[in-house]
């Protein structure tokens, strides 16, 4: 569960630094897919990889400091595997749930990353999972789960016993279309991103439908399939506007607030490579990398290929206690993240 | 049972497509065969896998890292278009045109470049050679970022006329470098930067950028040209349109076409010496050209309703290549109803029988026809098809068998024509229905027509010359 306390009303946010580079072992993340951040403020960053090589499947621990605590889990179907990694959720006591939308399973971890247990089994009757995507606990470390191929948002006790489900598969108000990020307010309510659906939903602890933000575009306010919400303890709404290759701000009404395009840097772990790298780092040094591109098709994952400070697949959005916003890219593995600023309001 | 109408159709999308279920077939016979070509040639009302979907459960297919990326991406998509053609002629561009990720070493790039083929392929033949000319992937491929003003460099120049337009024959050597000056200053954007990732296949710090066409102006020989008889400050957008007005142009794509739609022509090289097997063919595709202002979707008009197409004696004739035969394959067992890790392994089948998309075997791209098949790749295909087909737990495979299994099946050569039909409405030879029926009576008694012994005729099916064929 995400809290924020202490903060100024958030009015706008603005960038603050890079965090990660591409690498396939060790420091660095490979296709991240989410990031699960600690109350000690450890980072848990789990990355899918490419398919088929093994090696990059791994959960990269580290902070908004750069520093590197190691990593854990490997490529495999076992206890403390993944195929499929997805979202990472921080229960109350610092341990680790990540999802795996190939296995339909959560696995959990110590805050060392030594594996725990799994529990998950595929199918469609209550309790079980069918590709199963965005985590978020509640106060009583109650765990959601994005039952994505079930169109549902299922809640489980955090060993896995089964609590309840709602959702169906569908457009209307409390159905779903293919569920992705998920997250629990500071008053308990749930919004889930309705992925297919090109909207966020508001819904109650038990599942009553509240409210629906968003509809299909790329205006403001409007979505393209978001895969990811965070909010924070003013009621203010973050989603990962993944098709539109932005984060976008609500007010707790859903009214626009800021919309986020990407201001990517080099992260302490890009400078450093680049310095040693200096052949590489002196062709970098000499290149316009925000060139103008007529691009072949009007398409804002084209343009996110071109400009590399630009979202590329903003997967999540997470927020650390002092409301840091922390976006997860997993086609440019790194972070980027912003952090509250009262003064635009 | 199949009739010739359903027969014939079966071929226009074994040939035109990927092949196509006996339901599909049934919907197509009943527009017609005139309609279904016309549905074939419109592009409009495409469905299939989202890319939103496959980038969803697959972030290498969204930022193509990688050399597997780009051909998974292209495998879904004709496993689940509702417009084939248009993959087809991506893959003849991309056969002619061919590109590979050995030098290239960008999978964005070369992505980028089928999706322009994918686009543009069906369309103006001037346009695409003038689209071809700027991309960025043939231009590192064939080194024009390293053609300039006072040092030409002349391989993409021959090679535009050598194996994209005209052929061996037609043009001098004076021609060739004239058109290499043409093009010079036609670059890479940030050149230094992306040709030097590229050599050290860098993905740091933050993946691949994609790359994009420049025109440096100040590298560029803006002075007067004489090429293939005609004179004039020409740049590379005037030579594009001077190889278009050539017969020899038209001659040489319609040559291509006819050898990947319809029987297979000898290699390139050998086009100087021996003559097409169906010249009136070659004769009709010419005149389309001129005719249309160089359409391809004209030529491609006038060839599926020519009798040269229809003609039974080339059904069956050509090999399909093996990301054909898996295309196929996966769009008759519905597999792939939702993003699955498997289509990486369904694609590495293609990779093994000798088909690596975006890494042909040189510049000349694939040798088609029996070239294909040897032992080793017989032995894959074979295997692939059967296992696949054989799985009932794949939808598209339990609804044949259902299928099959409704209608009363009294003997082995009943239960045999109905796989046959099932898959796609083909005819085989006497002797593989003679080997078929033998082995079907040998799996279970004539009355037994359990699913499980269904399927086993459908993998032997699967193996036949008929079905490895188009």
């Amino acid at each position: 569960m995400t809290t924020v306390q202490d903060i100024p009303e958030i009015k706008v946010l603005e960038y603050r630094m890079t965090l990660g580079m591409t690498t396939m072992e060790g420091r660095g993340f490979y296709a991240p897919t989410d990031v699960g951040i600690a109350d000690d403020g450890r980072m848990y960053v789990a990355n899918r990889s490419l398919e088929n090589v093994a090696r990059g499947v791994r959960v990269t621990v580290c902070d908004i400091d750069s520093e590197y605590y190691g990593t854990f889990a490997s490529y495999g179907t076992g206890a403390g595997q993944f195929v499929w990694p997805s979202a990472c959720a921080i229960d109350s006591r610092g341990r680790v749930y990540v999802s795996d939308e190939y296995l339909h399973r959560v696995s959990i971890f110590d805050k060392e990353g030594a594996p725990l247990s799994q529990w998950g089994e595929h199918g469609a009757a209550d309790g079980q999972l069918d590709t199963p995507s965005g985590l978020a606990f509640d106060a009583d470390d109650n765990l959601y789960v994005a039952d994505t191929y079930n169109h549902r948002v299922q809640q489980f006790t955090a060993d896995g016993r089964f609590l309840l489900a709602f959702g169906r598969e569908g457009d209307g108000a409390g159905e779903f279309s293919l569920p992705w990020g998920i997250t629990v307010g500071a008053d308990g309510c749930v919004y889930v991103a309705d992925w297919g659906n090109d909207r966020v939903q508001k819904f109650a602890a038990d599942g009553a439908h509240l409210a629906s933000y968003g509809s299909p575009g790329r205006g403001d306010g409007e979505f393209h399939r978001p895969s990811g919400v965070a909010v924070d303890a003013n009621g203010y709404i973050y989603v990962a506007d993944w098709g539109n290759e932005r984060v976008q701000v609500l007010n707790a009404d859903g009214g626009f607030v800021q919309k986020l395009r990407g201001e990517a840097t080099l992260s302490a772990w890009a400078a450093n490579f680049l310095a040693i790298n200096v052949e590489e780092g002196d062709a970098r040094s000499r290149a316009n990398l925000e060139p103008e591109v007529d691009y072949f098709v009007d398409d804002p994952h084209e343009e996110s290929s071109h400009i590399e400070k630009y979202f590329w697949s903003p997967v999540s959005v997470k927020l650390d206690r002092d409301g840091n916003l922390y976006v997860t890219e997993a086609n440019r593995h790194r972070i980027q993240v912003y952090r509250p600023s009262a003064a635009g309001g | 049972m199949a009739n010739r109408d359903i027969e014939l159709i079966g071929h226009l999308m074994r040939r035109a497509g990927f092949g196509a279920t006996r339901e599909q077939l049934d919907s197509y016979a009943a527009r017609g065969y005139e309609a279904t070509v016309e549905m074939l040639l419109d592009q409009r009302e495409e469905r299939r896998m989202g890319d939103d979907l496959i980038r969803r459960f697959h972030p290498e297919l969204s930022g193509m890292m990688g050399t597997l990326g780009s051909g998974e991406n292209w495998l879904y998509r004709m496993a689940s278009t509702t417009t084939p053609l248009r993959e087809k002629v991506a893959l003849f561009w991309h056969g002619i045109f061919a590109t590979g990720y050995p030098k290239v070493i960008h999978g964005k790039a070369l992505s980028d470049q089928v999706r322009m083929f994918r686009y543009r392929g069906m369309r103006s033949f001037r346009d695409l050679l003038a689209e071809l000319s700027q991309d960025p992937a043939m231009i590192i491929w064939l080194d024009n970022q390293d053609n300039h003003k006072d040092a030409i460099n002349e391989n993409f120049g021959r090679e535009l006329l050598e194996l994209f337009s005209m052929g061996v024959g037609n043009y001098t050597e004076q021609d060739v470098q004239e058109c290499a000056r043409a093009f010079t200053g036609w670059t890479l954007g940030n050149r230094e930067y992306m040709e030097l990732r590229s050599m050290r296949d860098s993905d740091w710090p933050y993946g691949r950028i994609s790359w994009h066409f420049e025109f440096h102006d100040h590298d560029h020989d803006f002075g007067e040209k004489e090429f293939l008889g005609q004179r004039g400050p020409f740049n590379g957008d005037d030579i594009v349109d001077i190889i278009c007005q050539q017969e020899a142009t038209a001659r040489f794509i319609s040559r291509h076409m006819y050898s990947f739609f319809v029987a297979d022509e000898p290699p390139v090289p050998e086009w100087p010496y021996v003559e097409p097997q169906d010249p009136d063919a070659i004769d009709l595709l010419v005149q389309a050209y001129f005719d249309s202002g160089y359409d391809i979707t004209a030529m491609l008009r006038a060839l599926f309703n020519s009798d040269h197409f229809k003609d039974e004696a080339v059904w069956y004739r050509k090999v399909k290549s093996p990301v054909e035969l898996v295309a196929g394959v996966l769009r008759l067992t519905g597999e792939f109803d939702r993003p699955r890790k498997e289509i990486l392994d369904r694609y590495q089948q293609s990779i093994f029988m000798g088909q690596f998309l975006n890494n042909p075997p040189s510049v000349e791209g694939w040798h088609q026809g029996t070239d294909w098949i040897d032992t080793g790749s017989l032995v894959e295909r074979i295997n692939f098809a059967s296992q696949q087909l054989g799985d009932t737990a794949k939808p598209g495979v339990r609804t044949m068998v259902e299928r099959i299994a409704h209608a009363p099946s009294v003997s082995p050569e009943m239960l045999v024509d109905a796989c046959l039909d099932q898959v796609g409405a083909i005819q085989v030879s006497e002797d593989t229905r003679r080997e078929l029926v033998d082995f079907a009576s040998v799996a279970g008694s004539p009355n037994d027509a359990n699913h499980g012994r269904i399927a086993e005729v459908l993998q032997m099916v699967a193996s036949t010359h008929e079905f490895q064929r188009a």
